[in-house]
């Protein structure tokens, strides 16, 4: 009789349990704490629509993230379907300031070399400053980098979430992680 | 014919950083993965920014707020699962 474990979900607990949890992860991909808290109201009451629907097949704490994360993906779905929110950077010109004409790294644009950051301080600290420099990324090209790089979405599913062509999604991408790059080196040297 | 072959293969730093995007995606061709690696061997800054690129890309995914939600915040989803509950 008690071999087959039944995991049951305990709502009363959720919010103790995850409430803050949920918060700390949404809070960076959408950049708003309203919204973030919205995203976290909303995941509960899927979550309790969905009690039925949910055998222990994964872990609750999993279950309801997954629901939290397709909330995350609907909000910039959303976002990329109502009015247009900036007009396509120029992109023939898109990654020109970081090479000279012949392609290569300009001056003062060239990597520089890192110390490393391995330590949980020093890991901290650099995702301190990848979120500070995300946030100063233009619109779309934000977008796209939290899709691929903070929720680990494929191009193609990032190309129909935000309703962007594929080409145009390598040059904001490729924009993205030069600046990115660049933003998180002036930082990091810095400590 | 070496030299063709060279010169077939060379890319500059901007078609090698655009390149590694789409290796990320493994959307990339069996010659252009040739002309990156090629590439990278012989470029010093391109190899750093593939590192760099790929620190950014891990540390990423583990952003974190250290900020916890309002109380208001919390009273309102209270409510939503009691409501719900009873």
């Amino acid at each position: 009789m008690m071999d087959k474990q039944v995991i049951k979900a305990n709502p009363g607990q959720w919010l103790k349990l995850y409430g803050d949890m949920l918060y700390q992860y949404a809070l960076p991909r959408v950049n708003n704490t309203l919204i973030a808290e919205d995203l976290v109201q909303e995941t509960f009451l899927s979550a309790l629509k969905g009690l039925e629907g949910y055998k222990g097949q994964s872990s609750e704490k999993n279950w309801i993230f997954s629901i939290l994360k397709n909330k995350i993906i609907d909000h910039y779905r959303k976002k990329a379907s109502g009015p247009a929110i900036t007009t396509m950077p120029d992109l023939q010109l898109a990654a020109e300031d970081w090479f000279n004409d012949e392609g290569r790294w300009a001056g003062d644009k060239a990597p520089r070399d890192w110390h490393e950051a391995e330590n949980p301080a020093e890991r901290k600290e650099i995702q301190k400053i990848i979120n500070w420099c995300k946030d100063h990324l233009k619109t779309v090209q934000q977008h796209v980098f939290i899709l691929k790089y903070m929720e680990d979405l494929g191009a193609d599913e990032i190309c129909k979430v935000l309703n962007i062509s594929s080409s145009n999604y390598w040059v904001l991408i490729h924009r993205a992680r030069l600046q990115m790059r660049d933003c998180v080196e002036k930082y990091w040297l810095k400590t | 014919m070496k030299g063709l072959m060279m010169k077939y293969l060379m890319i500059n730093c901007r078609e090698a950083t655009m390149l590694m995007a789409k290796k990320e995606e493994r959307q990339v061709s069996f010659f252009d993965k040739m002309k990156l690696s090629l590439h990278i061997s012989l470029c010093s800054l391109c190899k750093r920014f593939e590192k760099q690129t790929l620190k950014i890309a891990k540390e990423s995914r583990q952003v974190q707020a250290d900020e916890k939600m309002s109380v208001y915040g919390k009273e309102k989803i209270e409510r939503i699962i009691d409501d719900f509950s009873s």
